[in-house]
C-alpha cells in the first residue's frame, strides 16, 4: 500500500508541484478581488516557512560549517571564543551588565564604520571624477558638448536644490534650485516607470506560469479545441458583462462599497 | 463626455482582469520576433562578454530567487548561451539557495540543448552565504573560497577550473541581481581587482545602475527581461521565439494598455471638474 502510494507520488510528483503552485499563486492573488481568510491563511504559511527556512539556512550554510564542524570535529577549539563574543549581546537584557554588551556592540560599530568608509571610497569617489566630464567636442563631434552641458546643467541644479547652508533668497539660486525640484522629479517618474515595468514582468512570470504550466498543460491539455475556444469567449462575455455593470452602477455605491471593503 | 466620467468609476477589478487578458494573448500566442532597438548598454555588455579571451573564466554571480525567474531568468540563460556559443568558461555562484537550483537547471538545459559538459565548459558553485569574505575570496582565492560544486565535488579537482586560481584568470563578473547587492560585488571582488563589471538587474534596479555605467564602474547592463530580449538579437536569435521575447510582446501590449488608461483616466477627469464647475455655476444662478 505504501509502495503504491509511493509510486504513484513519484510518477505524479511533477503535477503535484504545479497544482500547488497554483493554488498558492490563486490564493495570493484572491487579496485583489477582496480581503479573505483563504489569502490570510497561505500569507501566514508564507511568513511560516520563510522563518523556518531562515533558521535552517543560518544553521546549514553558516553557523554548521563555519563554526560548530570546525570547533568540534576539526580539532580548531579557538571557535569557543566565538560563542562566547556572541552571547555578550545578550547582556543587553540585563539593567546589570548592559555594559558587557555595550563592549561587543562597540566593536561591530568600529568595524562597520571602517567598512562603510571603505564602500563610499570605493562607490562615489570614481562617480565624482566621472562627473568632471570634458566639453570639447569627443568621438561623437559637438554632440558630445551638448550631453556634458546638460550633465552639468542637470548637476548643477539638483544640489543647489539640496543646498541647506543659506537661504534660497537670490533670484538665481531659487530658480536653479527650482529647475533642480523639476529635474528630481522627472528622475522618480522614470523610477516609478521603471518599477511598473518591473511588477508587470513579475505578473507576467506568474500567469505564464498559470497559463501555460498549470492551464495548458495540466487542466485544458488539448487547449486548442472547440471546448477552450467556447471558455474564452465566456470569459470574454463574462469580462464585458462586468465592465459594462460597473459603469453603470451610480457613483454612490461604488463609493460605499469601496469604504466599507477598507 | 458623460461616458468618460463613467469611465472613471470602473472598478478596479474590472480593470486588473483586463489586464489578465491584455498579458495573456501574447503569453498564449507566442508571436516571434525581437527588438530591433539595442541600447548602448546592452552592446557594451555583449561586447565584453564577446571579447573575453579563452584561458579566462567569468563569474555569474547571482543573486535572485524564484520569485523574479521572469526577469533574471531570461538574462541568466542568454548569457549562458553567448558563453557556449563562444567556447567562454563560467561558473556561477548561487546567494540565493533557490535561485541556486533554478539557475542550475537553466544550465543543464542549455548545456543539452548546445552539447557542453557540466564540469569542462561550465560550474555551479552552488549557494553560498553573501558576505564580504566570499565576494573578496572571488578575487583572491576562487577555488579556495567556492571549495565544493554544487554537486559536492572538490572545485579544484574539475577541469573546468584548469589554470584559473584569482582575479588574473577571471575575465568579467556578472551580477544577476534582484537585491541590492551591486556595491558589494563593486566594492569587494571588481574594483579593488580591475574586473569589467556588468550588471543585470530587475526593472525597479535599472535606473539607478545608470549612474555607475556613465562612470565606467559598469561596463554593460541587461535591464530585465528586455535587456535580455535585445541581447538575444546581437547572438543571432532575433528569429527564435524565447521567453524573453514572449515577455517583451506582453510587455509591450500591458503598457500600450496602461497608456490608454491613464489617457481616459486624465480625460475622465477633466470631464468630471468641468461637469462639476458647470454645476456650480448652474446653482450660483439659481
Amino acid at each position: 500500500m505504501t509502495e503504491t502510494m509511493a509510486n504513484w507520488l513519484a510518477a505524479h510528483s511533477t503535477s503535484i508541484i504545479i497544482w500547488c503552485a497554483a493554488l498558492c499563486t490563486f490564493a495570493i492573488y484572491s487579496v485583489l478581488y477582496a480581503e479573505n481568510k483563504f489569502y490570510r491563511l497561505f500569507e501566514h504559511i508564507y511568513i511560516g516557512l520563510a522563518a523556518g527556512y531562515g533558521v535552517y539556512v543560518t544553521w546549514s550554510e553558516l553557523l554548521g560549517p563555519k563554526w560548530w564542524i570546525p570547533m568540534v570535529y576539526d580539532g580548531q577549539w579557538y571557535w569557543v571564543f566565538a560563542a562566547v563574543a556572541g552571547s555578550m549581546f545578550y547582556f543587553m537584557y540585563s539593567n546589570k551588565h548592559v555594559w558587557i554588551s555595550r563592549v561587543i556592540f562597540g566593536f561591530f560599530m568600529g568595524v562597520a564604520a571602517g567598512g562603510m568608509f571603505r564602500g563610499f571610497y570605493e562607490v562615489y569617489f570614481p562617480q565624482i571624477g566621472s562627473s568632471m566630464k570634458s566639453l570639447a567636442p569627443g568621438a561623437n563631434g559637438w554632440w558630445d558638448t551638448a550631453s556634458a552641458l546638460v550633465f552639468y546643467v542637470l548637476l548643477f541644479s539638483a544640489m543647489t536644490y539640496f543646498f541647506f547652508s543659506f537661504e534660497h533668497k537670490h533670484p538665481a539660486v531659487a530658480a536653479t534650485a527650482r529647475a533642480g525640484r523639476w529635474f528630481l522629479m522627472i528622475g522618480f517618474g522614470a523610477i516609478f516607470g521603471a518599477t511598473v515595468m518591473g511588477r508587470l514582468t513579475l505578473l507576467i512570470g506568474r500567469l505564464n506560469f498559470l497559463l501555460n504550466d498549470w492551464c495548458l498543460q495540466q487542466v485544458v491539455p488539448d487547449w486548442k479545441s472547440i471546448y477552450f475556444k467556447i471558455i474564452a469567449a465566456l470569459v470574454v462575455v463574462v469580462l464585458i458583462a462586468l465592465i459594462v455593470n460597473s459603469i453603470a452602477r451610480p457613483k454612490q455605491k461604488n463609493s460605499t462599497s469601496s469604504a466599507s471593503e477598507e | 463626455m458623460n461616458i468618460l466620467i463613467k469611465l472613471q468609476q470602473i472598478d478596479r477589478r474590472v480593470i486588473y482582469a483586463l489586464v489578465v487578458v491584455v498579458l495573456a494573448v501574447p503569453l498564449i500566442f507566442h508571436p516571434a520576433g525581437h527588438p530591433t532597438l539595442v541600447t548602448p548598454e546592452v552592446h557594451r555588455a555583449f561586447e565584453v562578454i564577446d571579447q573575453i579571451p579563452k584561458d579566462k573564466m567569468v563569474i555569474l554571480s547571482s543573486a535572485w530567487g524564484p520569485s523574479t525567474e521572469s526577469e533574471n531568468g531570461p538574462q541568466t540563460a542568454v548569457l549562458m548561451r553567448h558563453m557556449f556559443m563562444k567556447g567562454i568558461r563560467f561558473g556561477i555562484v548561487s546567494w540565493d539557495q533557490a535561485g541556486s537550483q533554478v539557475t542550475y537547471k537553466i544550465g543543464t538545459s542549455l548545456e543539452k540543448e548546445l552539447h557542453k559538459q557540466y564540469g569542462v565548459d561550465w560550474v555551479h558553485f552552488g549557494f553560498k552565504l553573501l558576505n564580504e569574505a566570499a565576494l573578496r575570496g572571488i578575487g583572491t582565492d576562487l577555488p579556495t573560497t567556492m571549495k565544493n560544486d554544487k554537486l559536492g565535488k572538490l572545485v579544484s579537482r574539475l577541469p573546468v577550473m584548469n589554470g584559473i586560481k584569482d582575479f588574473h584568470n577571471i575575465g568579467a563578473v556578472v551580477e544577476i541581481s534582484a537585491s541590492g547587492t551591486l556595491e558589494g560585488t563593486m566594492i569587494y571582488t571588481t574594483q579593488p581587482n580591475g574586473l569589467s563589471l556588468l550588471y543585470c538587474p530587475t526593472a525597479v534596479m535599472s535606473v539607478e545602475a545608470y549612474k555607475y555605467l556613465d562612470s565606467g564602474q559598469v561596463k554593460g547592463m541587461l535591464n530585465s527581461a528586455v535587456g535580455a530580449a535585445q541581447y538575444e538579437t546581437l547572438i543571432g536569435m532575433s528569429d527564435v521565439t524565447t521567453q524573453a521575447s514572449i515577455t517583451t510582446w506582453a510587455l509591450s501590449t500591458a503598457h500600450i494598455f496602461i497608456i490608454v488608461l491613464i489617457l481616459l483616466g486624465n480625460l475622465g477627469y477633466i470631464a468630471s471638474k468641468k461637469a462639476a464647475r458647470r454645476q456650480g455655476g448652474e446653482a450660483s444662478n439659481d
